[in-house]
């Protein structure tokens, strides 16, 4: 009593001295000087897109896409986390760093839309302008929750961002329904807000993004239902009319006179051409350039494809041509097994012009191949940049590409007319003749998912398609060879730093 | 409402003791004048002359002369002055009188400073040790805080950087905060200043006396600052009535205090490197031929015969006798109203590197005037100006067997990516750095009334900084990676502090002393930086000279402020009974602008209570003490740990390319930190904590103090516990709300220990005087807790379930972290590997657990410990403690002896008990050949293997205790008679780091906290030729 009274004399006294001792922030930004004008609310939207471009997501995109199939392999002292990866080693998953990275720096983008979510609505700015930028709010959280389901399943739901303790620790989707609900209904409001771009924007979704994600979000679970997939099985949509919603959507980008920006790229040295981030296959790519500061705003994904060859500058042939472009070489972390380098069909060119066995000089002479030992593995050259910087380039991990909605429409709508010139488009551009015509749908389905894999190895959706199919128990060495069920394959387990900390799971 | 009370009844009561005066002044009242002089006859100024009794009283002017109206005929005056035995007189109807005052004997009457006010140190409840800054000003120093290494018990200084103008590291009863400042908080003439270790604003010269607050009971009234004890400075002032000139010179010639450690033989040296490679499957260096870089290595047997290149680099990168200057002029002059002093200082470093110096001129000007004989006003001002040209870490371990020059005469380099070449970093990289610093005080004080004291101050300190460098194209690794790299950073700080107190002091019926101190205080801090980088020069003869000129796409800019304001009630009661029992009773409020705004006020306080026993007449017909007092304190000071700004939501920003061009993306979530290997992944914090708040310490301390033999042997015994609890702290969150970490308050730390102190003088006579003084201390620290683990993420060692986490950065070394933090362990313990000598054979190192290249013979035989995994292998499981930085005491002994006008003096110092890291034990030229080979199948010593993944492991933690022959000193002071113009000279030579005395194989063991030991150049020792005149 007394101790508090004496407190409060002292405390009476100080404040005879009219003294303020609240903070304002100096030289930073926060809750009470940001959000005011329309260039705030773009560089809100912009921090959204900047959170997956960190190593801790963009990598990952390939170590849980491919790295973890048989199309893939780690270097022999690759990190304990992605051997696990390729391995399977089911009982490290919770505490797999580079799992916790990816689930990770999924919140850290939801947790940056929930708070455009929250804040453009009310903002007095232009309606076109806010529509926008809440669509691409509502993109980023749904393609965030997109991987998080397909990763990890059921997991802690945040539609608000988290501004206090109390906020932080949320309890899981108490469904898989509610999970892909969530998904379905945000790329569902991002399509409604956003606008078709005019001309493509490096880094930046439109409703041809959002319709094509919800596409593959309706043949995710269409298909997972389908092939019995655990825990899909049990899900309560029908698979026909999810395929039918998957049709619905990707023909809103493939199929739409109204969306005139996307489209198959003829040429397909050029879909990989560093220089083209704006070419008509990107709907949905990271944005990376070499003139940034630090990694994430410059990338070195190339550095993960490309082999040790001796330091010096190597020069790749470019298709067919003698033209000749010149890359830096790599550590070698995403090497291609020889097995899917072998399961291509005679004449692919994107076995022939995409994966490389042979690099040069300047001068032209070969310095390493794998014929002479040098090359250790034939590496994918869909991530290379002539005009690299040391270890700095523009090379962006493609995210979304017309060639995947398009097989995506195939896939789901079966053996139609459209699908079949979609997939003929594809095989023609790769070096390949046209599918047998009058496949019956299974069989149809059945060659679209391996055109899938060698149309877009590499790029992230590998691993994701087995599992859909159901197939991961089988098709995967490293599983079979420990006898792992469908059951154990299904879902990476939550990290445990999570489980760990978050009481309401 | 409480405090008004006080004030109304303190003034009562003053009214009071004056109506008491009349009362007794009315019997016969009379005039009377005299004068007061010391044993030599000089005139004392300042001492009080006060009617017994009564709150009549004066203090004596100039010539030591008083007048005192209106005193009753049979009163008695008390006449006191510090540093002198109180006397009183019987009036007995005389009216003029010549008092004599005698000094007193010993140290036992000083008076001492602590917080807001001064105490007798006889009546001193808390722990507060004195030092006189005369003692250490032989040495000469940039900041005197390092001077106080071994002066006082319970006091850590470690100086473990040589270079010109380093700071050191000050710890008063260990280190408590894991987040926050350990450092003590200096007070400079009650200005606050902060963090202990680099004063080095203050000449040390100009200092008077320090004063080190230990225990609660007397750092409690720092508040949320005085968690980590508080080191009161008190600056010369001039004396009244004295016109004098001071001028002390100080040359110091500076060298190594032992041999380095480098290669003299070339070819040694290539044998053993050629044997490291070949051990590691590599090929050789020296073999004759010509490496990828296009540099040629001689093969052994052209080392031996025809090749001349032997550069012993040590010769050109360190000066053979650096010398260094302190020169230091003071003048005080006064008259009976106004007393001014005023000093100068030139000092000058010169480190062992060529052409790495620190300078510094500084100017003290202080006056004080007394306006009315009750109201005095001070005013000083403190400017330093200081300049550092930085060369140092030159590559002084280069191979000898690169030449200096090539044929052109250029700098010869091994490679583009030789960024190492001494000569060449000397002549083309810049960085200079110069600051300027100026303190300045104001102060009035108020005798109100004989009883009631008030003292309002005003401080102002302004400190900046402006740093230089540039980076060359060539030779530098910043300047090769960015073709050329700039910069200059400005930095400047000011600090408002007002404060006011006012102090009540009065004896009641004799028996009942009472004193009041309240106060307030307000502080107002802010610093602001800037920083500009360009890279890219086409021409860098202007170094960073026009940063305009490099490329303007990559230009780098930065810009930041920070605001701190405090604002705080403060109040001291001391109550004294029969000058034999004391309480002691603190207390402060802090409301501070860094607190969460849940928590803006925090309380502090203390208690502390003493027995004068020597007062009792049952010790006192003991005829053994002439001082026997316990003490006894508790209270609670603070730490304030949160730096501004932490407690507020805080958005990050980062540049997004979009469009073509780089845009400024912001939102929720700032990256905070890095984590993974070698730092690649982000942290990412900003969810604000309002109830953040300061660091708490709890603290025990019980005392005894006793003096023998007329004061000439003291003794001073502490013990004491201390607690800080509420650390702040990192806890992790659960990441799906997006973020990494958040700052709270959570974990326990204790320190506990005893000082001792005793000093004394042996032998006195007419010629000798031979004293001394011997210091001990130690301190056990423990990490009572670090927090709920889960949250925090703490490790767990499988064997003992002991839960840790890692502290500081990895090692690059050893590639793994050293330290840890761990959870009924000392701070900073070091966790590696147990080694059992080396591996013999392959089938020893197979059977003791070692696979693959580790258990070849002639590799470290690590120790499986544990086996609880199954596994009979040695893995990270088998990971143990294996060393404690932590000293298990201190200790120092100091001898003074003087015999007529010589005086001499030596100080040990000792540290024992530490361990020491020692990152170079093997490789090193002294050690290297002592490896093991299949001829010399030694314990002691590994194998050469260039290709080794060295495991962190006790084969590298060594015993780093020592004992210091810190300095000795020899003078010799030359009379004068009082015709001559100068009055006193004094010429004294000393050493500094005369001595070590150590088993520690490394050049010193003097490292820091966490104990890591990286090589570096051997400690200095230094001779210092000193004189003093004084006009």
């Amino acid at each position: 009593m007394k101790i508090k009274h004496l407190i409060l004399a002292f405390g009476g006294i100080s404040l005879l001295a009219a003294c303020n001792l609240d903070e304002y922030p100096y030289g930073f930004y926060s809750e009470d000087n940001f959000y005011k004008t329309e260039a705030d609310a773009e560089s809100a939207v912009n921090y959204i897109y900047d959170a997956i471009n960190y190593i801790e997501y963009s990598r990952s995109i390939v170590f849980l896409g491919d790295m973890n199939t048989d199309d893939m392999e780690p270097k022999g002292d690759a990190a304990a986390a992605n051997k696990e990866l390729d391995g399977w080693k089911i009982n490290n998953f919770r505490t797999n760093t580079t799992l916790g990275n990816f689930y990770k720096y999924s919140y850290i983008t939801i947790n940056r839309a929930n708070a455009v979510i929250k804040k453009v609505p009310g903002m007095n700015i232009d309606e076109g302008r806010r529509n926008r930028f809440l669509g691409e709010a509502y993109f980023m959280r749904a393609y965030s929750y997109f991987n998080l389901a397909r990763n990890f399943g059921c997991v802690p739901v945040h539609t608000t961002p988290v501004e206090t303790l109390e906020d932080t620790a949320v309890p899981a989707a108490e469904s898989l329904d509610a999970m892909w609900k969530l998904v379905i209904e945000d790329f569902k409001t991002a399509g409604t807000l956003l606008p078709f771009f005019a001309a493509p924007e490096t880094g930046r979704a439109d409703r041809a993004a959002a319709y094509g994600m919800l596409a593959k979000a309706y043949l995710y679970i269409a298909s997972a239902k389908e092939h019995g997939v655990p825990q899909y099985a049990a899900m309560s949509h029908d698979v026909d009319e999810y395929y039918a919603e998957a049709v619905k959507y990707a023909g809103l980008v493939v199929d739409n006179p109204e969306q005139t920006v996307f489209r198959f790229d003829d040429n397909l040295l050029d879909i990989y051409d560093v220089e083209r981030p704006a070419g008509p296959e990107h709907i949905f790519i990271m944005s990376m350039d070499r003139t940034g500061e630090s990694e994430g705003q410059y990338s070195k994904i190339s550095k993960m494809y490309l082999p040790y060859v001796s330091g010096a500058t190597i020069y790749l042939k470019q298709g067919d041509s003698d033209e000749m472009v010149p890359t830096h070489d790599g550590w070698g972390e995403y090497r291609t097994a020889l097995s899917f380098y072998d399961a291509f069909a005679a004449g692919d060119r994107r076995h022939d012009w995409l994966i490389v066995d042979k690099v040069y000089d300047a001068a032209g002479n070969v310095v390493a191949s794998t014929a002479d030992g040098k090359l250790s593995y034939p590496f994918c050259r869909k991530f290379i940049d002539p005009n690299f910087a040391g270890d700095k380039t523009s090379t962006r991990p493609y995210l979304l590409r017309y060639s995947d909605v398009a097989l995506t429409y195939a896939e789901a709508a079966g053996p139609t007319a459209k699908a079949y010139e979609l997939v003929n488009f594809i095989r023609n551009r790769a070096g390949l003749g046209d599918l047998e015509p009058g496949l019956d749908k299974k069989t149809f389905r059945e060659r679209v998912m391996d055109e899938r894999r060698f149309e877009l190895a590499f790029e992230g959706n590998r691993c994701y398609d087995l599992r859909r199919w159901n197939r991961l128990h089988t098709d995967i060495a490293e599983a079979k060879g420990q006898g792992l069920t469908a059951e154990q394959m299904v879902f990476y387990p939550i990290p445990s730093v999570e489980s760990d900390l978050n009481p309401n799971l | 409402m409480k405090f008004y009370l006080i004030v109304l009844s303190l003034l009562a009561v003053c009214l009071w003791g004056t109506g008491n005066v009349r009362a007794q002044s009315a019997s016969r009242s009379m005039t009377v004048t005299g004068k007061v002089v010391d044993q030599n006859g000089a005139a004392v100024t300042g001492a009080s002359v006060v009617v017994a009794g009564t709150t009549k009283g004066t203090t004596t002017g100039a010539d030591g002369a008083f007048s005192l109206t209106g005193v009753a005929a049979d009163a008695r005056l008390t006449v006191n002055f510090i540093g002198y035995k109180t006397q009183t007189v019987e009036i007995g109807g005389r009216t003029s009188f010549n008092i004599v005052l005698v000094e007193e004997a010993t140290a036992v009457d000083e008076v001492v400073v602590v917080g807001y006010g001064q105490v007798k140190k006889s009546d001193l409840t808390g722990s507060v040790a004195s030092v006189k800054a005369e003692k250490l000003t032989d040495i000469p120093a940039n900041s005197i805080d390092g001077l106080l290494q071994g002066r006082v018990a319970g006091v850590q200084v470690v100086n473990s950087s040589q270079d010109p103008g380093a700071s050191s590291t000050v710890r008063i009863r260990g280190n408590s905060s894991l987040n926050g400042s350990n450092a003590p908080l200096v007070v400079i003439d009650g200005f606050p200043w902060g963090d202990a270790g680099d004063l080095k604003q203050i000449n040390p010269q100009d200092i008077v006396s320090m004063e080190v607050l230990k225990d609660a009971s007397a750092s409690a009234i720092y508040g949320s600052r005085g968690a980590n004890g508080v080191i009161l400075i008190t600056t010369r002032k001039a004396q009244e009535n004295v016109t004098r000139i001071t001028l002390r010179q100080q040359t110091t010639v500076s060298g190594f205090s032992s041999e380095l450690n480098l290669w003299r033989d070339p070819v040694l040296m290539a044998m053993l490197s050629n044997e490291s490679s070949i051990n590691a499957g590599l090929t050789p260096t020296y073999i004759g031929a010509t490496n990828a870089n296009g540099v040629y290595y001689p093969s052994i047997a052209e080392l031996q015969t025809t090749w001349t290149t032997n550069t012993r680099w040590d010769d050109l990168v360190f000066r053979s006798t650096p010398v260094s200057n302190n020169t230091t002029v003071q003048v005080q002059s006064s008259n009976d109203r106004t007393m001014f002093q005023a000093s100068a200082n030139y000092y000058l470093d010169n480190g062992m590197y060529i052409e790495d110096t620190y300078r510094k001129y500084g100017g003290n000007f202080s006056v004080e005037h007394k306006l009315l004989d009750n109201l005095r006003m001070k005013a000083s001002a403190n400017i330093t100006s200081n300049k550092r040209h930085n060369n140092g870490g030159l590559a002084y371990w280069r191979n000898p067997i690169f030449p200096v020059y090539d044929d052109e005469g250029d700098y010869w380099l091994y490679g583009a990516q030789d960024y190492s070449h001494p000569l060449a970093l000397t002549d083309l990289q810049k960085n200079d750095s110069k600051g300027l610093d100026i303190i300045s005080f104001a102060s009035v004080n108020w005798d109100v009334l004989p009883c009631l004291n008030v003292m309002a101050q005003f401080n102002y300190k302004h400190g900046e900084q402006i740093t230089d460098k540039y980076f060359p194209k060539k030779y530098s690794e910043r300047g090769v990676f960015n073709d050329g790299y700039g910069s200059i950073d400005n930095w400047k700080d000011d600090n408002i502090v007002f404060e006011a107190y006012a102090t009540f002091d009065r004896t009641f019926a004799e028996k009942h002393r009472l004193t009041v101190m309240g106060g307030y205080s307000y502080e107002n801090y802010q610093s602001r930086s800037s920083s500009l980088a360009a890279k890219g020069f086409i021409n860098e003869s202007l170094g960073n000279e026009n940063l305009a000129a490099g490329d303007s796409e990559t230009y780098s800019i930065g810009n930041s402020f920070y605001k701190t304001e405090l604002v705080s009630a403060l109040t001291r009661i001391n109550y004294t009974f029969d000058n034999r029992f004391l309480f002691t009773f603190t207390a402060r409020a802090d409301g501070s602008s860094k607190f969460g705004s849940n928590n803006k006020w925090a309380f502090f306080p203390s208690g502390a209570f003493s027995w004068k026993m020597h007062e009792e007449r049952f010790i006192r017909n003991l005829n053994v003490f002439d001082v026997l007092k316990i003490r006894a304190s508790y209270g609670i000071s603070g730490n304030q740990g949160i730096s501004a700004y932490q407690t507020l939501s805080r958005y990050g920003q980062h540049k997004y390319f979009n469009g073509g061009k780089w845009v400024t993306a912001i939102g929720p979530g700032y990256q905070s930190g890095t984590t993974g290997q070698d730092g690649i992944y982000a942290l990412w914090s900003g969810i604000p904590n309002k109830g953040l708040k300061w660091e708490t310490t709890a603290q025990v301390d019980l005392g005894l103090d006793m003096s023998f033999f007329g004061n000439r042997l003291n003794v001073t015994f502490d013990w004491y516990d201390k607690r800080t609890s509420d650390l702040l702290r990192e806890r992790n969150i659960a990441p799906s709300s997006g973020y990494d970490k958040m700052w709270v308050n959570d974990g326990e730390i204790r320190n506990r220990g005893i000082e001792l102190t005793i000093d004394g003088v042996a032998f006195q006579n007419r010629d000798w005087r031979v004293g001394g003084t011997f210091v001990f201390s130690r301190n056990r620290n423990k990490v009572l807790s670090l927090g709920n683990a889960v949250q925090t993420g703490l490790k767990t060692d499988l064997r003992t379930g002991m839960q840790y986490e890692y502290y500081g950065n990895q090692s690059e070394q050893f590639r793994a972290y050293t330290n840890i933090l761990a959870v009924g362990q000392p701070m900073y313990v070091f966790y590696g590997y147990r080694t059992d000598g080396i591996v013999q054979s392959l089938a020893e190192g197979l059977s003791a657990g070692l696979s693959g290249d580790d258990a070849l013979p002639g590799e470290f035989k690590y120790v499986d410990l544990y086996n609880g995994d199954g596994l009979e292998t040695v893995d990270e499981n088998d990971m143990c403690i294996i060393g404690d930085p932590n000293p298990d005491w201190m200790a120092s002994l100091g001898i003074d002896v003087s015999w007529r006008r010589f005086d001499f003096s030596i100080f040990f110092n000792g540290v024992f008990g530490n361990d020491v890291l020692n990152t170079k034990r093997f490789d090193q030229p002294s050690n290297m050949p002592m490896r093991w080979t299949a001829d010399n199948p030694t314990n002691s010593y590994p194998r050469l293997n260039a290709n080794r993944q060295t495991k962190l492991s006790d084969w590298w933690v060594e015993d780093g205790s020592f004992v210091r022959i810190q300095t000795m000193t020899l003078g010799y002071s030359i009379p004068f008679s009082k015709k001559d113009a100068a009055r006193k000279v004094r010429l004294y030579v000393s050493a500094d780091n005369l001595y070590t005395f150590t088993g520690f194989e490394g050049y010193d063991p003097e490292v820091g906290m966490t104990g890591i030991y990286s090589g570096g150049y051997p400690r200095l020792r230094k001779w210092t030729f000193g004189a003093d005149f004084t006009f």
